[in-house]
């Protein structure tokens, strides 16, 4: 059917003026439809991060989320990390210059007098990819699952994750149940080392490169290992009132498999502290974790405080505690500044031993990783983000953070007493991050 | 009653009015400044809710529909409505027509009801037409038996002038007046380049596209849900009112953008009409549309 048409006027026009002489004049409009469905977000990340004198690492993070409407959404990420650097490989500080073996059993490197061993052989590059699905079920519920793939040179860790969220009290209430499983496989070039036997190094004692060999493979057991991870998540996300929102979560980890890490060993010394042999690491083969963790965010004027505190407890006797403190503060121009402290401490595994005393017996499990030894730890950051003119967010983080271990034994055998025989750890962060 | 929520961007303000949950998208940091203006926009809901709904007895509403011949003394602001649906009647040659709304006494959209019968509609039909209607400043006169239906246009009139209350109040505002789903924006936000519909607010769910706006309304004429379905067909609750039916082939919904809200819910509800024809009729209108189908 045909619209009258006024002469040179549509029916728009017409109706656009008739509303114009009812209500009176207004703006022009600027609006245009955008389908959901069709929107991609991105965000991407860049990370430097680097500790005094040892590991570097560079990651870039990009990530890019499907949104077919709120809650109901794909995520795909791709992390890539390179690691260069050395780090503590476990053995003990000597006065004089010492030489070990690299983990693939080809080469060696030499450690200065009176300084911490470090080995330089480092993984270099891995790739992460993830992909989470996530989509409303039933009436107040959330479903989300997702695998993650990792791989480096010679790592591959693969893993599947699926979570429920119950909204109840008009949302007021969330109550989530998650589980994970993950399976990592390691196939290290040079074999994985047998635990306790003792690293095989070149001073001059073999006649040639194969009987070298010969001796560094008797060292070596399986070509590959592997690992299987179970976690469990139950959390609970309370508001408050109006401006407090908390969270409650109780988590459950237990991981069986090949648990050493290959490349650590640790020192046998004499009664004079002097290093006779280094052996490779042994921890158990199953680790049970179980965390608590409780969050209050607490809105203020134009800023918000965020607190969270962590107890993990596991049965290698590993006890943590995290204090974590967030303060967002709102500036004007859509930009915002975020001070961070955070402090952690956790109480040594009950295999941690800096080193072996010659004349003790050799325990079932022992290693000397600092990462599972007795320290503190203290992270200050800020974090300032802005908007950009096309209403994309950036954002900087620079990071300070300086681990300290605590020497639990009263003395030390001969010239380890003179010499520093745990490593400090300073390291600092900067992060740059784009939304768009 | 009126409830307000602290947001990333500012406030929402709720309250219900017209049959419909109703917000207010703020762009303040003043709590007080957002309740006043939730307050404004819900008065003036209410207000316009209480003049013209159909729902209720003794209102302006229902003095002209049970006028039964006589003329009706009317203010200004029901001139200027009528005067509205007046060129709107003629522009679109009798397709918008305030007096249709008899028909719901033979059309009932609920779950599973049945279409009417021709003659129950056909008996209708005498009873429709802006042309039994007649107006001037001071009085409306209809014919007996015919009513009018504000229901049309009384919650784009709404949106409109709460917008106009609110720009009086806090001119540098960036407000979003959202009467279920039909609103304007007071102004361009400052803090981002537009207010992302569907997003900040979720009660343009009416709609799978959503849209992001600076400044001006969005108005949606038809529904996913109210419709009759009968042998595979679709029956929109846009009747035609010289018909009596609805236009074949028209979308589930039909959005518009527009300057005003009222003028974007005009265009919606001729673009229903339009039935197959939505998408043609509403892209020679040259205005920004979206039907969903």
């Amino acid at each position: 059917m045909q619209l009258v048409k006024q002469k040179n006027k549509t029916v728009a026009g017409a109706i656009a003026a008739a509303a114009l002489s009812l209500l009176g004049n207004s703006a022009k409009a600027d609006g245009e439809f955008w389908d959901f469905s069709r929107d991609w977000k991105f965000n991407s990340g860049i990370l430097y991060y680097g500790e005094q004198d040892r590991v570097s690492a560079l990651e870039g993070v990009f990530s890019a989320t499907h949104e077919k409407d709120l809650d109901d959404k794909f995520n795909f990420k791709i992390v890539i990390d390179s690691l260069t650097g050395a780090s503590p490989s476990g053995a003990v500080v000597q006065p004089g210059v010492q030489t070990f073996t690299r983990p693939s059993g080809k080469g060696q490197y030499t450690v200065n007098a009176e300084e911490i061993p470090l080995d330089d052989t480092f993984r270099d590059t891995r790739v992460q990819v993830n992909s989470q699905w996530t989509s409303p079920i039933w009436d107040e519920s959330i479903v989300s699952y997702g695998v993650h793939l990792s791989k480096e040179y010679d790592y591959l860790s693969t893993a599947v994750n699926g979570n429920i969220a119950w909204n109840f009290n008009q949302k007021n209430t969330t109550f989530s149940l998650g589980l994970s499983l993950a399976k990592d496989s390691f196939d290290p070039e040079g074999g994985v080392p047998i635990p306790f036997s003792s690293m095989v190094i070149d001073m001059g004692q073999f006649a040639n490169p194969t009987e070298f060999e010969t001796a560094f493979d008797l060292t070596r057991g399986t070509t590959s290992e592997d690992k299987e991870t179970l976690d469990i998540l139950m959390g609970i996300t309370q508001i408050i009132n109006r401006k407090t929102v908390m969270q409650f979560n109780y988590s459950y980890s237990d991981v069986s498999g090949y648990l050493n890490d290959p490349f650590k060993v640790v020192s046998r010394v004499d009664q004079d502290g002097i290093a006779l042999e280094h052996l490779y690491e042994s921890r158990p083969d199953k680790r049970v974790k179980q965390s608590f963790y409780w969050q209050a965010k607490h809105y203020l004027t134009g800023s918000v405080a965020d607190i969270s505190y962590r107890y993990m407890t596991d049965d290698w006797e590993i006890d943590s505690h995290t204090i974590d403190y967030k303060h967002y503060l709102t500036l004007d121009n859509n930009q915002y500044l975020e001070p961070q402290i955070r402090w952690y401490q956790q109480s040594a595994a009950e295999f941690y031993q800096p080193y072996l005393l010659e004349q003790s017996i050799i325990p079932e499990n022992i290693s000397a990783d600092t990462r599972l030894g007795e320290f503190s730890a203290l992270t200050i950051g800020l974090k300032y983000g802005w908007r950009t003119d096309s209403g994309n967010d950036m954002a900087i983080r620079l990071s300070y953070y300086e681990q300290s271990m605590k020497d639990s034994l009263s003395s030390h055998p001969g010239v380890l007493n003179d010499l520093q025989i745990y490593p400090d750890l300073k390291a600092f962060f900067i992060q740059y991050t784009y939304d768009f | 009653m009126v409830k307000i929520d602290k947001t990333e961007f500012g406030f929402i303000g709720y309250f219900n009015a017209m049959a419909s949950p109703c917000e207010c998208l703020i762009e303040t940091e003043n709590y007080q400044t957002a309740l006043a203006i939730t307050q404004i926009a819900a008065d003036e809901a209410w207000r316009i809710e209480k003049k013209y709904s159909r729902y209720l007895k003794n209102n302006v509403c229902a003095q002209i529909n049970q006028s039964n011949g006589a003329a009706i003394a009317i203010d200004q602001e029901t001139f200027k409505l009528l005067d509205f649906a007046n060129t709107c009647y003629e522009i679109s040659n009798g397709l918008f027509d305030l007096t249709s709304g008899v028909l719901r006494r033979v059309w009932h959209f609920n779950q599973n009801t049945e279409l009417p019968s021709q003659k129950s509609v056909e008996e209708l039909l005498p009873l429709i037409g802006w042309n039994l209607v007649s107006f001037d400043q001071k009085s409306v006169c209809l014919a007996p038996g015919t009513e009018i239906d504000f229901g049309g246009i009384g919650k784009e009139y709404a949106v409109d002038v709460a917008v106009q209350k609110i720009k009086e109040y806090k001119p540098d505002l960036s407000v979003v007046v959202n009467f279920g789903g039909d609103l304007r924006v007071t102004k361009k936000p400052k803090n981002k380049p537009k207010w992302n519909i569907g997003i900040d607010s979720l009660l343009i769910s009416k709609i799978e596209h959503s849209v992001s706006i600076g400044v001006g309304a969005v108005c949606t004429s038809g529904d996913t849900e109210k419709f009759i379905l009968s042998n595979e067909r679709r029956y929109s609750h846009i009747l035609n009112p010289k018909t009596g039916w609805p236009a074949e082939g028209c979308p589930k919904t039909v959005t518009i953008i527009a300057d005003q809200c009222l003028q974007a819910g005009v265009l919606a509800t001729l673009g229903m009409l339009m039935g197959a024809e939505a998408e043609a009729f509403l892209t020679q209108q040259n205005v920004q549309f979206h039907c969903q189908r």
